[in-house]
């Protein structure tokens, strides 16, 4: 007996750290605290502190405001430990009487937890408000040993911390003195309380206070059978106390014992019956129902891990909508104008060069360039400034970036209004109009402070070094050709200078520079074929123009998927901050160990039961 | 008529207008949630008002209210004086709500729900004035299912003009009882009571502190109702507070106070009601307020994006500006022969220009042109202009592209969210709608642009071409005719006749006024040149001048005029609520409350 007792002890106090675990897992899936659960009270303030030390019994007297709890509790004391008041609601904090030696034995704070002890000084302090949960505790000789007992305050006037005091009472309380009256034997506040005493299989002792003696008499079985019947308390006693206002303030209330019968009642005490009570029998009991609503599947630990199950199910759908690897397709990005990678791939190409073919065509390049300048001055007097072609791909990528954030919204709206309601108000916060000024606001400078430029000749320098290393057979070909060219430079460059290809070339070079042929005739100078004979280069440059064209391709592919990266980094910094890891996180609580270990220590406890 | 009863009539006019504008208020349409919520409310309001007018004379309902078991049908009984409802010792008695009404009464009138009711009719001196209802209790119900006491007590509250409080030592303070209290108090006049004075305490003084906080209590009576009612059967006249309270009940409630306190429980239901939608709007002003700052920061934004494109073609377009000066400063000269000089010259300048005119990028360079030459160009730009909203602006004239209408929308359908503006949200503009918009923004802004214009350049011109410069310009011009006329009639008068050699030919050669042509030409060139560049002084600094002054000019009406409608339309709501609030206000105050009963603050 006393080993799977220590083994349900053992296992409730893993069940309760386990709980408090999870409850810090799964604070993001934001259910509603532990605290105030009662299944969760039960374990930390009844069965928690009581398993292990079972030596006792608890009895507490509740009931409604002013319907003589204190009196009964002074009758049971033998004296006036607790100050009665003929207004309402007059005690406000439980008062505890403690056998002689027992504070001593046990450990009284953590008996009831949450409170906050003090040793009884006067009666009056009980009645005094006070924020914090207090509890007064004083020994008394007439407290049979090893039990406490307790007057607590009501659980239905208009102070609601009153009913918290006397709810937290109630659970780790083995014997309840019910306080009923004529008046509130069905009050709904009164059904409820003692409900979830039956519930928890307290033993309850039945005071009827107030009893108008011999009017009443065909009464009071009826308000017992209405109050069982409507609470399911089965009680071990019951008792009537007459309406007699002067006895019970000199503290000599008679007890009836409550049985049908003709004969004149007879009194009784309601002390030797309580201290008569079978301790360990009681005790079980209390603690097996407790431990029966703790897991009972509808409303014990059970419960809640099917809410933790259920809602991490929807936040993973929510996580899944918010995903940010789709935030930015890479498709829909605007190609980057050619003649920008042209031109950064010739200046790489320029760096490759070496010796006096470095100084052939920088010489000549600098020379073109010199007698192409008032044309391109005529054309910009002409046409306008004309917009330079990086620029212009960044006002397109601009609106990408819109149409992108467009959407991103879009996404969101559809989800705030069909989505899990626990994150509409963090979702509702990104849609707001601050968010967006903000979010527009930081892509757009962040936008324009990006150098373009810079980025295209990394990854120029990049995929081209790729070339170098991965076909040294045609860069070796093409260098070669180069060296060609720059042989008969002062031939072509004159040649095209005086057939008006320069000039008419430069002016519509926008147009022209866009094949990936082109790019690779533009490598060796743009005079390849008139240099070296057309059969020459055929055979070489077939193949050779296939593969950069490809190149050319994955060179804007790459630059886009960077680009729209970029746009995805920059969406998930500063939109939506944490949320998807932390939906991320909220998911897998489930799969967590202490979920497991929770699920294992209750069977084991069910087994035990 | 007496001065009293014409006051009363006047009361009852305005109370009527109260009511007429809040029907009003009430059927006008707003897309704005929380006013859509208060409208909800007064409409019930005006519900429960429309019933209450209707039976503004009929005798008033006296209801009981209080947990189960404080003795509300013994008071009943003891009030009436008879055993007319079932009392007793079994939680809860009393089910089924009584009616008590004397035979006379017309029930009709009453506009109760007759079914629910268990019917009593007695004939009894206090129900003369009166009726009462004894009421199910508030604590028993664990929730308000069909059929509970409960839902049968909820029901019948709104139908109440006096709520009998009754209450004991045991449950005065009991949580149920008192937040259900609450919401039956809205709308009536409450009289306190406390029962059991056989057996309980006087808990009056700690009660009276409870209620202080949400109730007005003149009084609180402590009565034995079962005293009271044995005593009445064997004939004796009931003592304290019960006498007291049967006599409120009996001779006080009489027919003019019966409308009194019927007017001031429909007064204090406005007024609640309004307070509680004052409330709901101010909470969401703020959000409104936000907007309409968004809205103010967009149209900014557009309008500086469009100064700021305004004031660069402007500076660009040099040469409409030297023809555009110079056309008004001969309109101003009139006909002299510097201005035909002028004339002529800025004929040729447009006579070049209307070819590159015809042909003209913007509309600002429009706007230069001036509005009497540029209507024909700006009819037929406009025609182009629709046929092109179709089909695909290229961009804006004035910089208004597309990136920046869709920032904008994208912003504001935000704020508009967070305002609660929802279904105006959802109909967010097309690419195309918003060019449409932007192309009207424009239009307003480039109308407005022109006149100005038009006023600069007039302004300039008349600063330039004072009398001074014209005289010292006319003077340059035909010092130069003067001397070649000169030179003419010298040769031919002089020189032909009086002159003494004669080996020259006296008369002067066709070399001379092919001369004097090509010297006119370049003079008055020279002329013309150094006048426009006299116009043109300052004038970037005067441009820039007209764009600062465009810029602190707010636009009308910008991309948005609906969102901005809303919003103004918004504001004006919530000020005819407030209107109301302060009408309501100002006639509970002049009506006299009767003092005797109770209610919530």
């Amino acid at each position: 007996m006393s080993s799977t007792y220590a083994a349900c002890a053992e296992h409730v106090r893993r069940l309760h750290s386990t709980a408090r675990q999870l409850e810090v897992q799964s604070r993001l899936l934001q259910l509603p605290p532990l605290a105030g659960r009662e299944w969760f009270e039960l374990l930390e303030r009844k069965l928690l502190p009581q398993m292990a030390d079972d030596a006792f019994l608890v009895v507490a007297v509740v009931g409604g405001t002013n319907i003589g709890k204190s009196v009964i509790f002074n009758h049971l004391a033998g004296c006036r430990a607790s100050a009665t008041s003929p207004f309402a609601s007059g005690t406000k904090h439980p008062v505890c009487l403690v056998p002689p030696g027992f504070a001593e034995r046990h450990d009284l704070p953590s008996i009831f937890c949450g409170f906050d002890l003090h040793e009884w000084s006067r009666a009056d302090a009980a009645l005094e408000d006070h924020p914090e949960h207090r509890l007064f505790w004083r020994t008394s000789d007439a407290t049979p040993s090893n039990l406490l007992i307790l007057d607590t305050p009501d659980i239905d006037g208009d102070v609601r911390v009153n009913w918290e005091r006397a709810d937290n009472i109630r659970r780790c309380a083995d014997v309840l003195v019910a306080v009923l009256t004529q008046q509130k034997y069905n009050d709904a506040a009164v059904k409820q309380f003692f409900r979830k005493a039956a519930e928890e299989d307290k033993a309850v002792l039945i005071v009827f206070n107030q009893v108008l003696i011999p009017d009443d008499e065909t009464f009071w079985p009826i308000w017992l059978h209405t109050f069982c019947q409507e609470t399911g308390v089965q009680p071990e006693f019951v008792y009537l106390a007459p309406s007699d206002r002067r006895a019970a303030e000199e503290n000599r209330l008679p007890f009836y014992v409550g049985q049908v019968s003709n004969k004149p009642h007879e009194t009784c005490s309601l002390k030797n019956d309580i201290s008569a009570l079978h301790f360990r029998e009681i005790k079980l009991r209390t603690l097996r129902g407790s431990l029966r609503t703790v897991l009972n599947p509808e409303s014990g630990f059970p419960a809640y891990l099917a809410e933790i199950e259920r809602r991490s199910a929807e936040f993973k759908s929510a996580s899944e909508l918010l995903s940010t690897h789709q935030l930015a397709e890479s498709n829909d990005w605007p190609p980057m104008p050619n003649s920008v990678v042209v031109q950064e791939v010739r200046l790489w190409w320029q760096q490759q060069r070496e010796g006096w073919t470095k100084k052939v065509h920088n010489f000549y390049n600098a020379i073109g360039s010199g007698m192409l300048k008032p044309f391109s001055m005529l054309r910009n007097r002409w046409q306008g400034e004309r917009t330079p072609p990086l620029e212009q791909y960044r006002q397109r990528e601009w609106q990408t970036i819109l149409d992108t954030v467009e959407s991103v919204y879009e996404r969101l709206r559809w989800f705030a209004e069909l989505g899990n309601p626990l994150l509409q108000p963090r979702i509702e916060k990104l849609l707001g109009g601050r968010s967006r000024v903000e979010l527009l606001e930081l892509l757009k400078t962040r936008h324009d402070l990006t150098d373009l430029e810079h980025e295209i000749r990394d990854l120029v320098a990049i995929e081209m070094d790729g070339v170098r290393q991965d076909r040294p057979q045609t860069f070796q070909f093409m260098k070669w050709i180069d060296h060609g060219a720059a042989a008969v430079r002062p031939v072509t460059s004159v040649c095209l200078f005086v057939t008006g290809f320069g000039p008419a070339g430069h002016a519509v070079h926008q147009v022209a520079a866009s094949t990936a042929l082109q790019f690779a005739v533009d490598i060796a100078g743009g005079t390849v074929s008139a240099v070296a004979g057309e059969s020459a280069i055929s055979g070489a440059a077939a193949t050779s123009a296939g593969f950069f064209e490809a190149r050319f391709r994955r060179l804007h592919a790459r630059f886009a998927a960077k680009r729209a990266s970029w746009l995805a980094r920059m969406l998930k910094e500063h939109l939506f901050g944490d949320l998807p890891d932390e939906l991320q996180m909220a998911t897998v609580v489930p799969q967590s160990e202490t979920f497991q270990t929770v699920r294992e220590t209750m069977g084991l406890l069910e087994s035990n039961l | 008529m007496a001065d009293s009863e014409l006051a009363q009539l006047e009361l009852f006019a305005e109370i009527d207008e109260l009511v007429r504008r809040l029907r009003d208020f009430v059927e006008a349409e707003s897309a704005w949630e929380p006013l859509g919520h208060c409208r909800a409310i007064l409409r019930r309001l005006l519900g429960r008002v429309e019933t209450l007018r209707i039976r503004l004379e009929a005798p008033l309902v006296v209801a009981t209210f209080g947990g189960t078991g404080v003795g509300k049908s013994s008071l009943v009984n003891a009030l009436v004086g008879r055993e007319c409802t079932r009392t007793g010792r079994e939680r809860p008695t009393t089910t089924l709500p009584v009616l008590i009404t004397h035979p006379d009464t017309n029930l009709e009138s009453l506009g109760l729900p007759l079914s629910e009711f268990e019917m009593v009719r007695i004939d009894s001196p206090i129900l003369r004035d009166i009726v009462v209802v004894d009421c199910p209790d508030p604590d028993t119900s664990e929730g308000e299912t069909a059929g509970s006491n409960l839902a049968r007590l909820r029901k019948m509250l709104p139908h109440c003009d006096v709520l009998l409080f009754v209450s004991t030592q045991q449950k005065y303070r009991s949580a149920r009882v008192s937040d259900e209290l609450q919401q039956a108090a809205e709308g009536c006049r409450l009289l306190f009571v406390q029962t059991h004075a056989d057996r309980d305490s006087d808990i009056r003084e700690d009660w009276r502190r409870q209620l202080a906080e949400k109730y007005a209590v003149p009084d609180v009576f402590f009565v034995d109702s079962v005293r009271a009612l044995q005593d009445q059967q064997v004939g004796r006249r009931p003592s304290g507070d019960f006498a007291r309270l049967q006599d409120l009940l009996t001779s006080r409630i009489a027919s003019s106070q019966r409308i009194q306190v019927r007017r001031a429980n429909l007064l204090d239901l406005i007024h609640i009601a309004i307070a509680h939608c004052r409330e709901h709007v101010a909470a969401n002003l703020p959000a409104i307020e936000k907007l309409e700052a968004a809205l103010e920061t967009q149209r900014q934004r557009l309008h500086d994006a469009m100064t700021a494109r305004l004031r660069d073609e402007l500076v660009a377009s040099q040469g409409l500006w030297e023809r555009r000066l110079l056309t008004a400063v001969t309109e101003r000269w009139g006909v002299s022969p510097f201005s035909s000089i002028l004339r002529v010259y800025s004929g040729f300048g447009n006579l070049i220009a209307s070819a590159t005119l015809w042909r003209a990028r913007s509309s600002v360079q429009m706007a230069l042109i001036g509005v009497v030459q540029g209507t024909r160009w700006l009819s037929s730009k406009q025609q182009e202009r629709e046929a092109e909203s179709s089909l695909q602006r290229a961009a804006s004239s004035l910089g208004l592209e597309d990136d920046l209408l869709r920032e904008s929308q994208l912003v504001l359908s935000g704020f508009l969210r967070d305002a609660k503006l929802t279904t105006l949200s959802s109909n967010s503009k097309t690419v195309q709608e918003l060019r449409q918009e932007a192309a009207r923004v424009e239009g307003q802004f480039l109308g407005d642009a022109g006149q100005r214009i038009d006023g600069m350049v007039e302004n300039v011109a008349k600063r330039r071409s004072g009398k001074l410069i014209r005289a010292w310009y006319e003077t340059l011009l035909l010092s130069f005719i003067g001397f070649v006329l000169f030179r003419v009639l010298k040769s031919f008068f002089y020189d032909s006749m009086f002159a003494e050699d004669l080996r020259h030919d006296p008369y002067l050669s066709g070399a001379f006024y092919i001369n004097a042509g090509v010297i006119f030409v370049l003079w008055s060139t020279l002329l013309v040149m150094m006048f426009t560049r006299r116009l043109h002084r300052g004038l970037q600094r005067q441009v820039d001048q007209l764009a600062a002054d465009l810029a602190r000019q707010r636009i009308s009406a910008g991309l948005f005029p609906a969102w901005e409608e809303a919003c103004r339309d918004i504001h004006l709501h919530s000020e005819t609520l407030d209107v109301l609030a302060e009408n309501a206000r100002t006639v509970r105050e002049r009506i006299a409350t009767p003092v005797q009963f109770g209610a919530a603050r």
